[in-house]
């Protein structure tokens, strides 16, 4: 008999065999003692101030006079007025870009790739591909506002092959400045939805295949029998980083646009942060941010339902 | 290994596509960086006199020094304290699992998702009210909080996986659950706790919202959040611009490719976590 | 000297009693075994000695002190876990001398109690090596020397074998012995294999249910076992036990037997009850009561295992010395001594062997 016989099956018995409320009571008082300092953190900066938050989107208050009890008013118009609503659309559209092209590129590249990327070319791959993860936003940012400049490398190829008329000041632009702020984010999350999924698809036995090529299936359907349900819990994850991502985005935006043209790219993380400090508007811009908080939450529930649950 | 089919050949090609797409924005970045100054450069041009000192230039006006010092106080601020208590917390948490306490885990996963934009305006008026404003500790202190729930998350993640038994053989040997959590458990927490603090730099240092916010001296924000500030003083001078901004995303990029296996391990992990 | 005492000890979980009311005495160097079928609640047992859970109702002593709000380490047990449970960052030397160290152990001493701890369990070339490094057999040695090293009043033991392969359970199992022999110190152990206990222990305390059902010296629990749970359970192969009614004149009867056995004359009449017979106190005889067919034979050499169906289906287990020539399918017979086979009555409890 091996170590390794020897000592893996050990955990399974004794956790199986023992009753869930192990302990005495002093290991229960120890553990709160334990939590305790992260738990008043937390309080302090996250719970309080998202009470503060709910409170304040009640108000009408511009943040140094007296505050009025305003209702729910603040929700209704967060909910009706058209600018608003533009802007909470704006988030969605984003999910588009900062979901879609990474999930889409991302399963392209592992299916055909198949098998773990070893060696240099891995590295460096990898390295390549987690640079924008290492970066700040705002840089990625910087570095697209640069390239969709009037002079950027954008408008240099395109005039290169000849579409020069396509050309433009793409930030600047009423009807690309989002997709092109979307572009930013794909850009950014791109090498970690690749990289997640080529990990994810070297975990699927490859018997599995073989077994469907016998049984005739073609590329198509092993993509669609084998790779997508073995990559359920890795594009789970995609997804939930990335929608996030979209629906919260502050940063590239508040770099590259400024939220313009008009409100054509401002995002509920931009609108909030106008509202609470430059409109002095504090009571609606809190509603707006319990609106996002509770957005994105019912964004992610329904992933996370379909992709962990089931095992 | 396989022999390369057709289709990892495709692959390959396509993943050198996307490293190109990826690589484009710094080299268009670095070209425009050495143009000359005060001129409206091209996307992808290697300039014909490049002109190295636009990097003296902007290390000059951007104060690197000070962003550096000032960042890394931030980091240090936040970071060392974050993992020793959500390291606490973590371990607290995997002792408490009946589903009497299962609603203080389910608080903190609650926190996992919450986008700092829902709670940036209260954290101004109480960062004001503690007289904190414009200073590091305005970023320090609420990054502390709006950090737990993912490090806990991941802590906890982690003992959970550690045999019970250890537990109670420190105890029966005569440890208090201090020096078990001490000299047990925090020695094979160690791979977890080196991801959680590279995450956790990562995340202080590249942080823009609450600087913006909450200091307005870019001496004392965190490297993004003075970039934003760089941005808006030196916006029309591109190839300063881009300057400053490799300047200012050198050191993360710098300690990622020397620690690149651990980096990328940490970020996988972390998305999968999280 | 420390023996050991438990007074009505019970525990819950919740409204869920998994100890029922242990009353028992160990005393000071006595082998104890603790056992019974998974979930009996022996390992809880154990661990509340330990102090590792609490303690519903009753009372713990060590000695002379109740350790009930004891802490673990301040009660002066030991224990040797199932899965070892060696700190997996530190040497072999270092797992062993934890428990010194966290003391405040003057180094030298600690050194010295590590090297003797290791000399007494053969493992002097393994101090510098990690958990990881080591087999299963010498990781268990390490769980015992770190266990010794404290010198502790009581050694508590959680089915320590059972990660092993069978020829080193033996083995270790001749260690266990030897070392209880070496440090006559009080050892509490907890196992599921009858075979452990019968070998290991002075004394036996049989669980079921979280009830103690019997406690003896392994030849007492053989011999006379108080109900048919140890009957059952004491023993390899298994006692056979057969459903029987008790007639007038104090004869038994039952579709398994080809006649009436005339047992013994204080029976109730018409009680249903189980009679017990020992595989091994089987003798083949012609004309016996027990008429079946051979369904299997397992030939060990020394001796032979049937497995034998009776007239009425009935199964039974009958271990013949030496090596028969039989052969599957064979009618066969069987008889035994009547001061051999144990009555049991419809609730299980034994009925007293008569006179």
């Amino acid at each position: 008999m091996t170590d390794k016989t020897t000592s893996i099956p050990d955990a399974l018995p004794t956790s199986k065999r023992l009753p869930p409320s192990r302990g005495s009571r002093k290991t229960r008082t120890a553990a709160w003692l334990f939590v305790a300092p992260a738990f008043i953190a937390y309080a302090a900066f996250v719970l309080a101030p998202l009470v503060m938050s709910f409170y304040y989107s009640f108000l009408r208050w511009d943040g140094i006079g007296e505050a009025s009890f305003h209702g729910l008013t603040n929700y209704i118009t967060v909910l009706t007025d058209r600018d608003l609503l533009q802007i909470i659309g704006n988030a969605f559209q984003l999910v588009l870009y900062f979901t879609l092209i990474p999930v889409v590129l991302g399963l392209a590249v592992a299916s055909a790739i198949r098998s773990h990327m070893a060696g240099r070319f891995g590295t460096i791959t990898r390295t390549v591909l987690f640079l924008p993860q290492v970066i700040p936003l705002v840089a990625a940012g910087i570095a697209w506002s640069w390239m969709f400049a009037s002079t950027g490398l954008v408008n240099q190829t395109l005039k290169a092959i000849g579409l020069s008329s396509w050309a433009r000041g793409w930030l600047g632009d009423f009807v690309w400045a989002l997709p092109a702020v979307g572009i930013i984010g794909a850009w950014v999350l791109l090498g970690l939805c690749t990289m997640l999924l080529v990990t994810g698809i070297t975990k699927i036995d490859p018997s599995l295949y073989e077994a469907a090529r016998l049984d005739g299936a073609r590329p198509w359907h092993e993509f669609r029998y084998i790779t997508l349900p073995g990559l359920r819990q890795e594009i789970g994850v995609c997804i939930t980083v990335t929608v996030i991502a979209a629906l919260a985005s502050f940063d590239i935006v508040y770099i590259s646009t400024q939220g313009g043209p008009g409100i054509t790219t401002t995002v509920p993380g931009l609108e909030i942060y106008r509202l609470a400090f430059a409109h002095r508007q504090v009571g609606l811009a809190s509603a707006l941010a319990i609106v996002l908080m509770v957005l994105v939450l019912i964004s992610i529930a329904p992933v996370q339902w379909f992709t962990r649950d089931k095992k | 290994m396989k022999t390369a089919t057709p289709n990892t050949l495709v692959a390959r090609g396509l993943i050198i596509v996307l490293m190109i797409v990826t690589l484009l924005p710094f080299l268009s970045m670095l070209s425009a960086a050495l143009a000359p100054q005060g001129t409206y450069p091209n996307g992808l041009q290697w300039p014909a006199d490049p002109q190295w000192g636009n990097f003296a230039r902007a290390f000059e006006v951007a104060r690197m020094d000070q962003l550096l010092l000032s960042s890394s106080l931030i980091v240090l601020g936040v970071v060392p304290i974050s993992v020793l208590i959500a390291t606490m917390a973590g371990y607290g948490l995997a002792k408490l699992t009946t589903n009497k306490y299962k609603w203080l885990y389910l608080v903190f996963v609650f926190g996992l998702t919450l986008p700092f934009e829902a709670v940036i305006t209260p954290l101004y008026y109480e960062v004001r009210a503690l007289g904190l404003l414009n200073t590091r500790f305005a970023i320090i202190l609420p990054l502390i909080g709006l950090y737990m729930p993912f490090s806990v998350y991941w802590m906890r993640a982690h003992f959970l996986n550690v045999p019970h038994d250890l537990t109670e053989a420190a105890q029966l040997d005569g440890a208090t659950r201090w020096k078990e959590f001490w000299l047990v458990q925090v020695p094979l927490a160690r791979p977890a706790i080196m991801s959680l603090t590279i995450l956790l730099f990562l995340w202080t240092w590249n942080q823009f919202l609450l600087p913006v916010v909450l200091v307005q001296d870019p001496m004392q924000r965190t490297m993004a959040g003075a970039l934003g500030a760089f941005q808006g003083q030196w916006g029309t001078d591109i190839p300063l611009l881009c300057a400053g901004s490799l300047l200012i995303l050198a050191p993360t990029v710098a300690l990622f490719l020397v620690f690149q296996r651990q980096f990328v391990a940490a970020l996988m992990q972390g998305a999968v976590k999280g | 000297m420390a023996g050991l005492t438990l007074r009505s000890v019970r525990k819950n979980y919740g409204d869920v009693p998994v100890i029922k009311g242990v009353d028992l005495d160990i005393a000071h160097g006595e082998f104890v075994v603790f056992v019974g079928p998974s979930g009996c609640g022996k390992s809880t047992l154990l661990r509340m000695i330990a102090g590792l859970e609490d303690i519903t109702s009753g009372e713990v002593s060590i000695g002379t002190r109740v350790v009930n709000d004891v802490e673990p380490r301040d009660r002066g047990v030991a224990m040797v876990f199932q899965s070892y449970a060696l700190y997996p960052h530190m040497s072999v030397y270092d797992n062993v001398g934890f428990g010194l160290k966290l003391a405040g152990t003057p180094k030298a001493v600690r050194d010295a109690n590590i090297r003797d701890a290791a000399k007494v369990l053969q493992m002097e070339h393994l101090l510098d090596r990690r958990p990881a490094q080591l087999s299963g057999g010498q990781r268990q040695r390490v769980a015992i020397g770190r266990a010794i090293v404290r010198e502790p009043d009581v050694f508590l033991f959680d089915e320590p074998l059972s990660n092993l392969d069978a020829a080193l359970r033996g083995d270790m199992r001749m260690e266990l012995a030897r070392l209880h022999n070496d440090l006559g110190a009080t050892m509490i152990y907890v196992t599921h294999d009858q075979v452990e206990a019968m070998t290991l222990a002075d004394k036996i305390v049989v669980l079921d249910g979280g009830v103690v059902q019997q406690v003896g010296s392994p030849l007492e629990l053989y011999n006379n076992p108080a109900n048919l749970f140890v009957a059952g359970f004491i023993g390899s192969p298994k006692m056979n036990l057969l459903s029987v009614e008790s007639q007038t004149g104090g004869a038994v009867v039952s579709a398994a037997l080809a006649a009436p056995l005339a047992l013994r004359h204080d029976l109730p009449e018409s009680a249903r009850m189980t009679l017990g017979l020992r595989p091994h106190d089987l003798k083949v005889a012609e004309d016996g009561p027990l008429k079946g067919h051979v369904r299997l034979i397992e030939r060990l050499g020394n001796e032979t295992i049937l497995r034998v169906s009776l007239t009425d289906a009935t199964e039974i287990t009958a271990v013949l010395p030496g090596q028969d020539a039989l052969a599957n399918g064979q009618p066969i017979a069987f008889d035994f001594e009547p001061s051999s086979a144990l009555l049991f009555d419809e609730h299980g409890s034994r009925l007293n062997t008569a006179p």
